[in-house]
């Protein structure tokens, strides 16, 4: 089945879903384990999202995930059903915490492609333990106490029919119905026989008899068939029809019998009369009008699809497309020196329209931060248990949205910066009382918008970070680069995030071997944002990302050297202007400086940096565009700002990108002329810029 | 061409159950993903054969075929389900579905079993 390619949407599904009800599933083992119960809405809750992870992974032949959410619904579908009192919450909370890791493992090793071989024998094994041990300490009532009718076990049970006594023009008869194999549930399948054979059948008796009640009776069916006798006015060949409809029956034997004895009638001890089922609605709020309420919840729960990403992305290139295509017809050449007020009119409400066009396609694109925030919750649970510290997390601004894109890239990030705020900013509980602070710590994550960017504050309020024992390690490292009475605050706490730089001297299970940091700083440079590092000694730190909302479309200014254009992204530029000569100064070493406002700034010409040719050289013919990355400000040296324009964001070419010379470049759009221009990337031209 | 309508609240399920339906000559009308959505979505399109799983969120199977039999008596629901779950088929088939598939379900199976129910039906 798995081998088949038509499965692919499928297992897509699959994975989808199974992946979203996992989510789902941790959240609520979470926020109970925090109130120590499951309530019974929870239950319930967990009792279907394994339910229905187990049938599809059921369906897709993953057993080993099937039998182990078999296992845990079986723990749950106790719950629900007897409700105990002395269950330990958070063994079992454990225990599916651990489950949710297993499938997630598998589910990662099927998206992989590779052999889904995870052995969680052990995992179900403790699992019923769980449950037998459970169920011990809570023994069952008496089953069926209330019920006397199903008691009796041994008898035969009849049909009776109220039309009409048994006529004796009736013949009688005798079938055996042998089921396909492995199609389970064979006695309800053989309930579902008679069920149909009583409209026109009377005195049914079958062997094995009480099918409905004893599920083992299946077994019986397998073997020896379900044999049942009947008397019916119907020739042989109507019935011989009506057995031959059976569904999933391999084979069916039927012929005429004589007539029972009449004696035996009588010492049928009981009777089971199934009536045609009366259809009662018990009076619930629904009743009367489910088609109207249903109405309310269609429109509510039908609106939402989901809808496959690369489709998404490729309707944000089509969009991205389409603005440069506008550009092209409204700024044509061919236009040039006419009079088009008309056309002017249009092309305006063309462009009104397909900004918001563009908009919307952005805003399809962007996702709460939400799921990204709770998977920390579980991270904070684990960490807590293991290293035994008590560590409470605040959300705030969950729901700010971000394009998915950028959301898959901080995940990790967000993930080390918890891991380290416990691991090395939390004290334990000893040592926070002792410093007058609450015995529990606590980290904010908190996420705001401002302007293009989000920005997302990790805080934790424990015990700071330690300048004197950073400077240390920085030295070891060799990576102080300039006198350490001359390095502020932050360039020191920076060092932290130093590819291999680890202040701690044993390397715990969650951090402290170096690696993470600087992954930090990489991925969330990797969007186009930024890591900033704030630390008060004894009262915590704060570590803030900030994140542009999208990659794919920016505001820029387009810039002229020689006869190439480049685009600076308009959030990096401070100012631009024409420079006086007397504000420019020269270094001893022939370094260009430039004085503005008695602050003196490196300048870079860039048709030196990418060795372009163009005919201003002199810095009073040019513009100087102020740009800022990371705090730091350099000059640029253009010829003219040609102006200031939306622009689609187009990855350069592989070939390009590996040459060296590609640094400095973010990547290349198309102007409304058709011209291509490039992407500066000031954090990149400031690397070159040195090295030159 | 049968109409079918899928009620499950595993979208797993109903492709599933939509791809092979659609590959052996169904129509599927509808879809809904839960009893109450079911039950609204059978008065819309009027489908000749319900598949319908038991658990599902806001109205159980079995409470939403109860209220399709009682707008149509001649409604011809199928019970999907899982293993286990064979005290709630019994309550089903006693509430008149028509027949019930168990889960996984392989796909000649639940063609074998919708074509044979329609059959019967004719």
């Amino acid at each position: 089945m798995a081998g088949d390619h038509t499965l692919e949407p499928m297992l897509d599904m699959f994975l989808f879903e199974t992946d979203q009800l996992l989510e789902q599933l941790e959240q609520i083992i979470i926020h109970s384990e925090q109130s120590d119960t499951y309530s019974a809405t929870d239950i319930n809750e967990i009792f279907r999202i394994m339910h229905t992870i187990k049938g599809a992974a059921a369906m897709m032949l993953y057993d080993n995930i099937a039998a182990l959410s078999h296992a845990i619904e079986d723990v749950f579908f106790y719950l629900r059903d007897t409700n105990p009192e002395n269950m330990d919450c958070t063994k079992l909370s454990d225990l599916i915490l651990s489950s949710i890791d297993f499938i997630k493992t598998e589910l990662k090793k099927i998206r992989e492609g590779d052999r889904v071989d995870g052995d969680a024998a052990a995992l179900n094994s403790s699992i019923k333990n769980y449950l037998e041990i459970l169920k011990q300490s809570n023994p069952a009532p008496l089953e069926n106490s209330g019920t006397g009718v199903i008691s009796v076990t041994n008898q035969q049970y009849y049909i009776a029919q109220d039309k009409k006594a048994a006529s004796t023009q009736n013949k009688c008869f005798k079938a055996a119905v042998f089921f396909d194999a492995g199609c389970e549930m064979e006695n309800i399948r053989a309930y579902t026989v008679i069920h149909e054979l009583k409209d026109f059948a009377e005195d049914i008796h079958y062997i094995p008899e009480n099918i409905m009640e004893d599920d083992s009776t299946c077994e019986m069916i397998r073997q020896n068939g379900f044999v049942v006798r009947f008397s019916s006015d119907r020739p042989l060949a109507e019935l011989h029809d009506f057995f031959g409809k059976t569904i999933l029956m391999k084979e069916f034997q039927l012929e005429e019998t004589d007539p029972p004895a009449s004696g035996e009638k009588k010492a049928r001890p009981q009777q089971i009369v199934l009536e045609d089922p009366v259809v009662k609605i018990p009076p619930s709020p629904e009743e009367g009008l489910p088609a109207k309420n249903s109405e309310i919840h269609s429109s509510n729960q039908q609106s939402m699809i989901s809808v496959n990403v690369a489709k998404l992305d490729r309707l944000m290139d089509l969009v991205g497309e389409l603005v440069i295509s506008e550009a092209l017809v409204v700024q044509n050449p061919d236009l040039r020196g006419l009079t088009l007020d008309n056309f002017n009119k249009a092309a305006r409400q063309q462009e009104k329209i397909i900004s918001e066009l563009q908009d919307m396609v952005m805003s399809v694109r962007m996702l709460p931060l939400t799921t990204t925030f709770h998977k920390m919750q579980r991270i904070i649970r684990d960490m807590c248990k293991k290293l035994g510290k008590d560590v409470q997390l605040e959300l705030i601004g969950e729901t700010t949205e971000v394009d998915k894109n950028i959301i898959e890239h901080i995940s990790d990030p967000l993930m080390h910066l918890i891991r380290n705020a416990i691991d090395h900013g939390i004290e334990t509980a000893e040592e926070r009382e002792a410093a007058g602070k609450t015995a529990s710590g606590k980290i904010t994550l908190e996420a705001k918008n401002s302007g293009s960017d989000v920005i997302i504050l990790i805080t934790d309020d424990g015990r700071g970070l330690n300048k004197g024992k950073i400077l240390d390690r920085a030295r070891q490292k060799g990576l102080l680069h300039k006198p350490e009475n001359e390095l502020t605050d932050k360039e020191i706490y920076n060092f932290i995030f130093a590819p291999g730089f680890s202040t701690q001297d044993k390397v715990t299970e969650f951090s402290g071997r170096g690696v993470g940091m600087d992954v930090v700083t990489k991925n969330v440079n990797s969007v186009g944002g930024l890591v900033l590092i704030d630390s008060v000694a004894g009262e915590g730190t704060t570590i803030s990302l900030k994140i542009p909302l999208t990659l794919s479309i920016i505001d820029g200014m387009t810039i002229r050297v020689g006869n190439v254009r480049y685009t600076v992204p308009i959030t990096t530029i401070r100012e631009s202007f024409k420079p006086q000569a007397k504000e420019i100064i020269n270094d001893p070493d022939r370094n260009e400086m430039i004085m503005v406002r008695g602050q003196c700034y490196p300048i870079l010409r860039i048709h030196r940096l990418f060795k372009v040719t163009t005919s201003v050289t002199d810095f009073t013919d040019g513009i100087i565009i102020m740009v800022e990355n990371e705090d730091e400000v350099l000059c640029l040296f253009a010829d003219e700002l040609l102006g200031q324009q939306q622009v689609v964001v187009k990855a350069l070419p592989p070939y390009i990108k590996n040459i060296r010379q590609a640094e400095g470049l973010a990547g290349c759009t198309l102007l409304g002329d058709g011209s291509i221009s490039l992407i500066l990337d000031i954090g990149g031209m400031m690397r070159r810029g040195y090295s030159l | 061409m049968k109409k079918v309508l899928i009620v499950d609240d595993a979208q797993f399920m109903r492709l599933s159950l939509k791809t092979m339906l659609e590959k052996n000559g169904f129509h599927v009308a509808g879809e809904a993903e839960n009893g109450i959505l079911g039950i609204a979505k059978y008065i819309e399109c009027a489908p000749d054969i319900v598949t319908m799983d038991i658990t599902m969120p806001e109205m159980s199977g079995v409470e939403a075929l109860k209220a399709i039999r009682k707008h149509d008596p001649k409604a011809c629901v199928v019970m999907v389900s899982a293993m286990g779950q064979e005290s709630l088929i019994k309550e089903a088939i006693i509430n008149g579905a028509k027949y019930f598939i168990v889960k996984p379900f392989k796909e000649d199976q639940i063609v074998e079993t919708l074509k044979k129910i329609c059959q019967t039906k004719e």
